[in-house]
C-alpha cells in the first residue's frame, strides 16, 4: 500500500488481490449476501481513490478495514430507509406480479381503510404531501423541500400510526 | 479471474488514477496565489500566464506520476521560487524603469537565478539516481518557476536567469560528481 501511496502502478494488482477477498469476507460477515458484494466493491474503489493520500505511519489493514466499516454502515442505514419507505407486507404494492388472493385483497382494503384514517388525524397539508408521494407527483416546490415535507409527514404518520395501533 | 472481477478491478484502477490526479491537483493549487501576484505586477500578464499554466501542468503531472518525478518536485520548486519571488519583490517595491531598458531588472534575475542555482544545486536529486529522471524534472521545475518571475523582464531576463541557474547549479553539482 505504501508502494501505490508513493505512485508505483505494479503494486496495484498484488494490493488488489490481497483486499478485494479480505473486503467480500469482512462484509459478508456484517451484511446480507445480496448488499455485502456492493459494499465491498464500493470499498475497494473508495480505497483506491484514496490510496495516494495513505499515510504510511498508520496501518494500511485497519485504514482499509475502516473504509470497509463506513461502507457497511451506510449501506446498512440505506437498507433502514428502504424498509422504512416501502410499504408493509401483504400491502398489494408489496405482492408483486402473482394474482392477489381474497384473503390478501381484504387484507390489503383494511389496510387502506387505516391508512386514509390515519391521514384524516395528520394534518391537511402532511395527507396531501404523502397521497401526492404515493401517486409519484410532487408539488411545486423544490426536491430537496418536498423530501422534508415527506420525512416529515412519514415520521408524523408513524407517530399516529403507533399510538392508535393502526386503529384510529 | 472472471469478467465481474476484470471490471471491477479497471473500475478500481480508474478510481485509483482519479485520486490521484485529485490529489496532485489540489497541492498544485498551492502555487495558484504566488502566480496571481505574479501576474498583478506585470504590465502584460500573458507570458506569466502561460508560463504558470505551464509549471502548474508540469507539477501536477509529476505528482500525479509519483515515484521518480515525485521526487524533483520539491527541490525544483525550493530553487525556481528563489528568482520568480526577487523580480516580484522588486517590481512590488516600487522600483520604476520600464520593461527591457533598466539594468537593475536583469541583475535581479542574473542574481536570483544565481541563488536558486546555488539551492538547485544542493538540493537536486543526484543525476543518475532513477535513470535522470528526478534531476531533470527539478531542473525543469526550477526554470518554470523562475522564467515566470523573470519573464516580466523579456528574454533578456530569462537569459540572464537561466545562466544564473547554470552558474550556481554547475560548480556544486560537478563537485558532487566528483
Amino acid at each position: 500500500m505504501e508502494r501505490l501511496a508513493g505512485g508505483d502502478r505494479a503494486s496495484f494488482h498484488p494490493v488488489f488481490a490481497a483486499l478485494w477477498p479480505l473486503l467480500r469476507r469482512f462484509a459478508a460477515r456484517h451484511l446480507r449476501p445480496e448488499e455485502a458484494e456492493d459494499a465491498a466493491q464500493e470499498a475497494l474503489v473508495k480505497i483506491f481513490f484514496r490510496a495516494a493520500g495513505f499515510d504510511p505511519s498508520r496501518s494500511a489493514l485497519a485504514w482499509a478495514l475502516g473504509i470497509a466499516a463506513f461502507e457497511i454502515r451506510t449501506a446498512r442505514r440505506r437498507r433502514q430507509r428502504r424498509r422504512e419507505v416501502s410499504p408493509p407486507d401483504g400491502f398489494p404494492a408489496a405482492a408483486g406480479d402473482a394474482a392477489p388472493t381474497p384473503e390478501s385483497e381484504a387484507i390489503a382494503r383494511d389496510l387502506e381503510a387505516m391508512l386514509e384514517e390515519a391521514l384524516g388525524v395528520l394534518r391537511p397539508e402532511d395527507a396531501e404531501t404523502l397521497r401526492l408521494y404515493a401517486r409519484g407527483n410532487r408539488s411545486e416546490v423544490a426536491a430537496a423541500t418536498f423530501r422534508k415535507r415527506v420525512e416529515r409527514a412519514i415520521a408524523r404518520l408513524r407517530t399516529v400510526w403507533r399510538t392508535t395501533d393502526g386503529r384510529p | 479471474m472472471d469478467d465481474r472481477e476484470t471490471g471491477l478491478k479497471e473500475r478500481a484502477r480508474r478510481a485509483y488514477e482519479r485520486g490521484r490526479l485529485a490529489g496532485a491537483a489540489r497541492r498544485s493549487v498551492l502555487l495558484l496565489p504566488v502566480l496571481g501576484a505574479a501576474s498583478l505586477c506585470c504590465p502584460s500578464p500573458g507570458a506569466i500566464v502561460a508560463g504558470g499554466a505551464g509549471l502548474f501542468a508540469v507539477v501536477t503531472f509529476c505528482l500525479w506520476r509519483g515515484q521518480e518525478f515525485r521526487l524533483g518536485v520539491r527541490p525544483g520548486l525550493v530553487a525556481g521560487f528563489v528568482p520568480l519571488l526577487l523580480p516580484i519583490l522588486v517590481q512590488a517595491i516600487g522600483h520604476a524603469c520600464a520593461p527591457g531598458r533598466c539594468l537593475l531588472f536583469p541583475a535581479v534575475c542574473g542574481l536570483g537565478g544565481l541563488a536558486g542555482g546555488v539551492a538547485l544545486g544542493i538540493l537536486a536529486p543526484h543525476p543518475r539516481e532513477g535513470r535522470g529522471i528526478p534531476f531533470v524534472t527539478a531542473c525543469l521545475i526550477a526554470a518554470l518557476a523562475g522564467s515566470v518571475g523573470c519573464v516580466l523582464y523579456g528574454l533578456f531576463g530569462l537569459g540572464v536567469m537561466g545562466l544564473g541557474l547554470l552558474l550556481g547549479a554547475g560548480p556544486i553539482l560537478a563537485a558532487r560528481r566528483a
